[in-house]
């Protein structure tokens, strides 16, 4: 009986043979399904592993590839220090970009997307730099060589988007490396000033680093990169007697992370030509580069709205960042003695062809003597535009009407750098291997003058001043007509393309004229040089002037024809600094408090 | 743990087989039952020897075998759709052809529910039994779309792009993500969205915890269960079922937008409002349009404004090839406009093909089918061809062993569109209607000249995507056993899954005719394959003592999923030829590629319990124990146990004397479910990834090369769990009026905790991608109720209608991280979307408009507002606080619809039959995000709408449609969202309507035919709305729906021939 049991079951067996296999196999190591193709914690704690996440805290830099947006947390701050200062309207269609609308006339809500992905990319670089630190503890093979190194980078790294954080938003958080996810302690409040641990993080690295950049490399922070940030910060605070010894240094001994003794380059654009980056000039830079397998993602993306609206141009978006009628006219210098017109430069427009079409006859007018950097900075009608042509004016412009005649320049490729320093493969042609910098020689000759002008030191101030004037003046380095006018690539002529008139100031002026006198005179030297830079808010922030000359900047843009800043008003003691995100302020919340707190006036 | 359950269960099996020896002395019956008047065999009746707890199945030719204890005389022969049927054995020992009359309640219907089946009058857990021939009604090629209200407790908001997405919400919004329910294919998880429908034949929805809950940590979003035809033993047929038909775009000007004169009036118009005009003259600057008093179309758009014979449209100067110098287009304006609607959409035929051929013997039977589905979309370049073939066979070992397989084989190529965001839809009223579809050269014309905005050509977007492949092929089924023994058991063993391969190609075009061109052309190539597979066991015992039913399933089950992505691109090729779209043929220079895996695994036990006394006392029980890989060592299982019961009160002998009441039951259940569709594979994982764009860095100046690096890429929690779901359910079933109406009330409470979201923190802790943690709480509550009435009305006209509602309330009941929200539903101007605490999912949050500021003194006594001017909008100061700001803003809609509905209604008379179906929603909400774009004039210069014109405001108007007509963007305009946008999004739509004709009987055998009927069908008769967007619905992501960016519209007309013929 029990045969026939057997055979009669026999599919059965096998079946329950399987079943109780099946048994095993829902074992733990069943569920045990480690994620393929990418690295775990112990793969990153070495050598190779931490100069890796180095470089992934550098790469950030540019705004690009972290946890915020685009060119809503581009390097070059053109939102915040361009747009929101006398530098620039927002330019294209009124409603393309509304986000920007509301910080260009101080209005912003807590919940702006620029405002947040500014933060985000910030903090996110200041965790790259901090997981650096990190996983380099974890590390047996590293000597105490590399150990210098490698911490003086990630500190400097992390100074530095502190240090962007600062200058946006105010009051901010420190984050450190002892702040992580898993540790749950990330609800840092911003109840302290956090420039003591700025500067103790350059000054780490300018301690700890060398004065070539590490293996070479020309983008790395060097201990003079540090020393320069350091200065800034010490500009930040009204510290010029501290900052005065660092920038004295710079000057005599300060070095590029290639070696390369600090100085003006001769010709001043120079300095916004991607063929021609990282010259002596260049004192830290973001590096970016095209062509290289990431489908432009570093390339200058952050600028990559700000380019002219021609279609028939190489590059035909987005028509962003359109400098001011008070900027040009910012430019002009007084015939006789060549210096420029701090007080009277915005009583009329330089002449210029709003209102009118690129059919319409317009001349510029030759009369007017000019700051050479004028036609280097603003894009205008009937000025050579690099080799992509005479400037047609309204053709560039994307929506004259409601972002004004002119176009931005300095981020700007050549017409024969397309495709070679520049990078096609996205959806516009405008990614460009242009650096950002960051700070540059002239920077520091002008804080230097700064310094000088309030310990009284005028004369001082003025050497510097006239370095950078000087400069300026050199005949080779202006915008020069076209040999011929159909034919931009062919080279240019001698004439220069509009009545350029600059000279240095002559021996004694700054004395003569008074502390009062000089301080306006290097700052206005410093809106010269340094406009669409993305320096300007922050300069006029940290002067305190800020209320005065951007409410009188409103009143002559709107008289001039610029409507969306109709009715904007810089509120003192509000708009110095901008809205911490909203959602980072909600989701700071322990116990039904909020940690971070938001800036007055929000 | 898992040791010790084996051992349980062999010394179990162990003691059944030793007591099954001492059952062999009596005699052995068969039988075959067939259908009375078809004749055909009728699987799963129940065969029972009367007084006795002896009873059988039949199997699927109709045969049974049961053994009569000596005395007993009588079998009780029982089965859904039959009159119960008792057959005197008399001491035959085989009975022959039984026949059984058709019955017209289908309470006994057997159901196929979570891995076994039962009576639908057994029932205790919900579930919904769908109406495959009225679902059959909708012509689609996803069966998804045709469940749309067919299923009470079920909510579909589906679009009408071939093969197009679908939301498909199980009794409410159940998550933030993934809330597509688990379809269950033959007893393998599977998808609905690809399924030949005509290869269905039954389709169940499995909505609470009691029915659901055996599904354990897959069950939360509900489960559908199909199973597919198989063979029936006996003579063969061969079926084929066919349509034609053709799909109509929406008539008319469905965007309301302006013509080409009209556009220029409104630009003076903006112009002269905002004062930006020529100080001198007072008028308006343009280079198409002139500086006149009124604005005068151009002849030529390119170059800008140009007239006929302006040397600059001499042809000559013509180009638009890179490769021969710059760009040089002209191209004529279109005076007339150019209808970019009707250019997009253009009429577009649908046809569907069946052919299936079934049939077997005792020993085996076999199930073969061939489809074929070409939908053309009315959008230009969108389609959806597919190609399937199904077999399922059935092999009867020996009398006690059965095995047979489930094959499902598809290829498709579909094409799709960006749905859920801008597309190219939306080019459809941004591209003014002044510039033509072609330039002079008949190439393609756009917005490279002045004032013409930046929208691209829609009909060169996708004409251009004409030798672009989005193939799929996917193979899909499983091979099972079952063993029958020891009289009251059953052991199944079922191996299945799926290989589902990817792949596609696509060409972007160098562009030439836009404001904002490709900066080159490119290529890229990508292929993916995903691959499952379900190894399940079950063991199931069943027996009846007395009064005492029961029924026990055990079962293990474990599912592995693997998959691997691959993708290359290239650009710069120097030909468009399409033979060189290959990716060697590209600038090496250019290229990227890709890949990446994902793994995970799940391993489980099961159990059942039915228990029914006296047939009319039910309980049941499940409970399953899942372990899952993408949970934390923590986490990793999770245990979902489910209880209901019922009460069959109409067998209780107090109702006997309440005639009219034919069947009535009461049931209720409780149980957890859980999702784990939320989570990653690799959530548990601290992870660094390398990414050329996010971690690589040029550090040495080289401009064209990059430095490795790497990043912390993603952050890992060992501490997050499964959704888990607890759902309460109480439902009502009742047949009365002698048969003819069917009633299904069901109320349900669904609690779901821990709803996977990546977790809420601040951006201090960097930007690694945060875990996905257990972090929201949401509850559901709603009303499923479903009627049927059959009647016959006199000999000749049967009716048949039934009636669907489901409604269902979500309400976020917690999102932790303090803020207590997230926001969503993201457009050029910010989230429309706020899930917040004590709202419903996906509610729309934002400023609240009461209406326009009258003049400067409204503007002055107003609360402060950032731009307030006459004829923008007032906001609502909520707060009183004299000032709008941030916190002015409120939750003004919501896309939930209060309750959905479909109606479908059959009627026979003699040889003709009709039905119609009917669909509808109610209360839901819609952002008309079209609205954006032409509805402002300083929203980009694309195409306006009639109502900026004619009924923007002005001082005379007062209550107008938009607000001012002017070239600016404000704060008080459109830079925020606000509840401008909101419309009523309730519609009713005649969803079909078929008229056919069944040829009598007599001629088609003389032809050989079994049966041939013919049908007319129009489909989206018609649509009754309030909504001015081209379709108020609106599918979407979950935690965002209901925003309108130009959805593909589900409501286009479409007429349809169809045949359906059987030997």
């Amino acid at each position: 009986m029990k045969k026939g049991i057997k055979s009669k079951y026999g599919l059965f067996i096998i079946l329950f043979v399987a079943f109780i296999g099946l048994l095993y196999a829902c074992g733990k190591k069943f569920l045990d399904r480690p994620p393929v193709g990418v690295y775990q914690p112990s793969t990153m704690a070495n050598k190779a592993g931490v100069e890796g996440l180095l470089i992934g805290a550098y790469s950030l830099l540019d705004g690009q590839g972290g946890a915020g947006g685009s060119w809503d947390a581009a390097a070059s701050n053109w939102v915040w220090g361009g747009v929101c200062s006398d530098d620039a309207h927002k330019g294209s269609d009124p409603g393309d970009q509304p986000d920007i609308v509301s910080l260009m006339t101080w209005s912003e809500s807590a919940t702006n997307s620029y405002n947040l992905a500014k933060w985000q990319t910030c903090y996110d670089g200041v965790q790259r730099a901090n997981e650096t630190l990190r996983i380099m503890r974890l590390a047996k093979d590293l000597t105490p060589a590399d150990t210098m190194q490698i911490s003086g980078e990630a500190r400097f790294l992390r100074g530095h988007y502190h240090f962007e954080l600062k200058k946006v938003y105010g009051r901010v958080p420190y984050v450190d490396e002892t702040i992580t996810y898993e540790a749950g302690n990330w609800r840092v409040p911003n109840d302290v000033d956090i420039w003591p641990k700025i500067e103790a993080d350059f000054l780490y690295a300018m301690t700890n680093l060398q004065a070539k950049g590490y293996q070479g490399s020309v983008g790395r922070a060097n201990k003079y990169a540090a020393e320069a940030f350091l200065a800034k910060a010490y500009m930040f605070e009204h510290k010029y007697t501290d900052a005065m010894p660092l920038l004295s240094d710079l000057v005599a001994n300060g070095q590029t992370a290639a070696g390369v003794k600090y100085g003006l380059v001769d010709k001043f654009n120079d300095n916004f030509n991607a063929a021609t980056k990282n010259n002596k000039e260049s004192v830290f830079a973001v590096q970016n580069s095209v062509n290289d397998g990431s489908t432009a993602a570093n390339a200058n993306a952050g600028d990559v709205l700000n380019f002219s609206y021609d279609p028939s141009a190489p590059v035909s978006c987005c028509g962003f960042y359109q400098p001011s009628f008070s900027l040009a006219n910012s430019f002009k210098t007084d015939p006789v003695t060549g210096y420029p017109m701090p007080t009277t430069f915005n009583n009329t427009d330089i002449k210029n062809d709003q209102g009118l079409k690129s059919d319409d006859a317009f001349t510029p007018d030759n009369t007017i003597t000019l700051d050479p950097r004028l036609d280097w900075t603003v894009g205008r009608r009937g000025i050579p535009f690099l080799d992509w042509g005479v400037n047609p004016g309204y053709l560039y412009v994307r929506n004259q009407a409601s972002g004004g005649p002119y176009t931005p320049i300095k981020n700007a490729p050549y017409a024969s750098q397309i495709g070679a320093l520049t990078d096609k493969s996205s959806w516009t042609a405008g990614y460009t291997a242009l650096n950002v910098n960051l700070i540059r020689f002239a920077d520091v000759l002008l804080w230097a003058a700064e310094c000088k002008v309030e310990a009284n030191d005028l004369d001082s101030a003025q050497y510097f001043v006239n370095l950078v004037r000087s400069r300026a003046a050199n005949p080779a380095g202006f915008v020069h007509k076209y040999i011929d006018d159909a034919n931009p690539q062919g080279g240019f002529s001698n004439t220069p393309a509009a009545n350029y008139f600059i000279k240095p100031y002559a021996a004694g002026y700054f004395t003569t004229q008074g502390q009062d006198a000089a301080r306006t005179l290097v700052r206005f030297e410093r809106k010269l040089e340094l406009a669409m830079e993305g320096h300007r808010f922050f300069d006029l922030v940290r002067y305190g002037t800020a209320d005065v000359e951007l409410n009188a900047y409103v009143k002559h843009e709107v008289t001039s024809g610029y409507n969306l800043l109709k009715g904007a008003t810089f509120v003192k003691g509000k708009a110095e600094y901008f809205a911490i995100p909203q959602s980072e302020i909600d989701v700071s919340t322990i116990n039904g408090k909020k940690t971070l707190t938001q800036n007055p006036g929000y | 743990m898992p040791f010790k359950t084996t051992r349980m269960r062999i010394v179990c099996c162990v003691i059944s087989i030793l007591a099954s020896t001492c059952l062999l002395a009596q005699q052995a019956v068969t039988g075959k039952i067939l259908g009375k008047t078809d004749k055909i065999p009728v699987a799963f009746a129940t065969v029972q020897v009367k007084g006795k707890n002896v009873a059988t199945q039949t199997n699927a030719d109709g045969v049974f075998t049961i053994t009569v204890p000596s005395g007993s005389s009588v079998l009780v022969i029982s089965v859904v759709g039959y009159d119960k049927l008792e057959v005197p054995v008399g001491g035959r020992s085989n009975l022959g052809e039984i026949l059984l009359t058709t019955n017209t309640s289908s309470l006994n219907e057997i159901v196929v529910t979570g891995y076994t089946a039962q009576k639908k009058k057994d029932i205790t857990g919900s579930v919904a039994i769908v109406n495959v021939k009225d679902m059959k009604a909708i012509p689609s090629g996803s069966p998804e779309q045709m469940l749309q209200g067919q299923a009470s407790g079920v909510t579909i908001i589906t679009s009408g792009a071939p093969g197009g997405p679908t939301n498909v919400f199980v009794r409410g919004v159940t998550s933030f993500g993934n809330t597509d329910p688990l379809y269950i294919v033959d007893g393998v998880p599977g998808g609905l969205h690809d399924l030949n429908s005509n290869d269905i034949e039954s389709l169940q929805v499995l909505k609470d915890a009691g029915a659901a809950s055996i599904y354990g940590v897959r069950g939360s979003n509900g489960v559908v269960v199909i199973t597919t035809k198989r063979g029936k033993a006996g003579r063969s047929t061969i079926s084929y079922d066919a349509y034609y038909g053709t799909q109509r775009p929406l008539p008319g000007n469905p965007f309301h937008l302006l013509n080409s004169q009209e556009l220029a009036n409104a630009l003076w118009k903006a112009d002269i409002q905002s004062g930006q005009v020529d100080t001198l003259t007072g008028l308006p600057v343009s280079t198409q349009y002139g500086k006149g008093a009124q604005p005068v179309l151009p002849d030529y758009i390119t170059p800008g404004g140009a007239h006929e014979g302006d040397p600059s449209v001499n042809p000559a100067l013509y180009n638009v090839d890179y490769s021969k110098g710059a760009i040089y287009q002209i191209t004529k304006a279109n005076k007339q406009g150019t209808n970019w609607f009707h250019e997009l959409f253009r009429p577009a035929p649908i046809q569907s093909h069946t052919l299936s051929m079934s049939g077997g013997s005792e020993k085996s039977t076999y199930y073969f089918s061939l489809g074929y589905f070409n939908q053309q979309g009315t959008l230009l370049e969108t389609y959806l061809k597919r190609y399937s073939a199904k077999i399922n066979t059935t092999f009867n070992v020996k009398k006690n062993i059965r095995v047979g397989e489930n094959a499902y084989w598809w290829f498709k190529n579909n094409p799709q569109i960006d749905y859920f965001s801008e597309n190219v839809i939306n080019y459809d009223y941004r591209e003014q209607p002044i510039i033509p579809v072609y330039d002079i050269k008949g190439n393609f014309a756009g917005t490279n000249g002045p004032e013409l905005g930046n929208s691209l050509n829609p009909v060169a977007t996708q004409l251009r995507t004409h030798n672009n492949r989005g193939y799929n092929w996917d193979m899909f089924g499983n091979v099972w056993g079952e063993v029958d023994f020891l009289k009251h058991f059953m052991i199944r063993t079922s191996f299945g899954g799926t290989v589902d391969n990817g792949y596609n190609y696509q060409y972007s075009y160098h562009t030439y005719e836009d404001a904002e061109n490709n900066g080159s052309n490119g290529f890229t190539e990508s292929a993916n394959y995903n691959s499952y597979y379900t190894w399940t066991n079950t063991l199931t015992y069943s027996n009846t003592f007395g009064k005492h039913n029961v029924k026990v399933l055990g079962g293990t089950e474990a599912i592995r999923y693997y998959g691997r992505f691959l993708t290359g691109s290239r650009i710069n090729y120097f030909t468009d030829d399409p033979s060189l779209q290959v990716l060697s043929a590209g600038d090496p220079k250019g290229a990227t590629n890709a890949s990446f895996v994902y793994q995970a695994a799940l391993s489980s036990y099961f159990g059942r319990v039915d228990y029914a006394y006296n047939d009319r006392y039910l309980f049941a029980a499940t409970v399953r124990r899942d372990g899952a890989s993408p949970f934390g060592t923590d986490r990793k299982y999770g245990v979902f146990p489910a209880f209901s019961v019922g009460w069959l009160i109409s067998d209780e002998d107090f109702m006997r004397s309440v005639s009219w009441v034919n069947y009535l039951k009461l049931r209720g259940s409780w149980g957890k479910m859980g999702s784990y569709a939320n989570v990653p594979p690799a959530n548990a994982y601290t992870l660094y990834s390398a990414g050329a764009g996010s971690s690589y860095y040029d550090i040495n100046g080289t401009s064209t090369s990059l430095a490795l690096g790497f990043y912390n890429s993603q952050i890992g929690s060992n501490v997050t769990g499964w959704e888990e779901d607890k759902i309460t359910n109480v439902g009502i079933d009742a047949v009365i009026l002698n048969n003819k109406l069917d009633l299904s009330l069901e109320y349900y409470q669904k609690n779901i905790n821990g709803l996977l979201f990546p977790d809420q923190t601040n951006a201090l802790v960097g930007g690694a991608a945060r875990p996905n943690v257990n972090i929201g709480n949401v509850k559901n509550n709603g009303l499923d109720f479903s009627a049927t009435y059959h009647a016959m009305i006199g000999r000749d006209l049967k009716l048949n209608s039934t009636l669907i509602l489901t409604s269902y309330n979500s309400q976020v009941v917690s999102i932790p991280g303090a803020g207590g929200y997230f926001e969503t539903g993201g457009t050029r101007i910010g989230n429309f979307v706020r899930n917040a605490v004590g709202h419903p999912i996906s509610a729309f949050y934002g400023y609240k408009v009461i209406g326009y500021f009258k003049d400067d003194n409204d503007v002055s006594k107003s609360p402060t507002q950032a731009d307030a001017a006459p004829g923008r909008f007032k906001y609502a100061d909520v707060n009183n606080s004299g000032a709008i700001n941030d916190s002015d803003r409120v939750f003004y809609g919501n896309p939930n619809p209060k309750f959905t509905y479909g109606l479908t209604f059959n009627a026979t008379y003699k040889n003709f039959d009709a039905t119609i179906v009917f669909y509808g929603s109610y209360g839901n909400d819609a952002v008309n995000y079209t609205r954006y774009w032409t509805d402002f004039w300083a929203s980009f210069q694309g195409n306006k709408s009639k109502n900026l014109l004619y009924d923007s405001w002005t001082p005379t108007n007062l209550n107008p449609k938009a607000p001012i007509l002017e070239n600016a963007s404000t704060f008080s305009t459109n830079t925020v969202p606000n509840s401008f946008y909101k419309e009523s999004a309730s519609f009713f739509k005649c969803r079909s309507l078929i008229i056919g004709y069944t040829l009598p009987e007599a001629p088609l055998k003389r032809l050989g035919m079994d049966r041939l009927r013919f049908y007319v069908q129009a489909a989206n008769l018609f649509t009754i709305t309030k909504y001015t967007g081209l379709d108020p619905e609106l599918s979407g992501n979950t935690s965002a729906f209901g925003i309108d960016f130009g959805n593909y519209p589900n409501n286009q007309r479409s007429y349809y021939v169809g045949v359906s013929l059987g030997f």
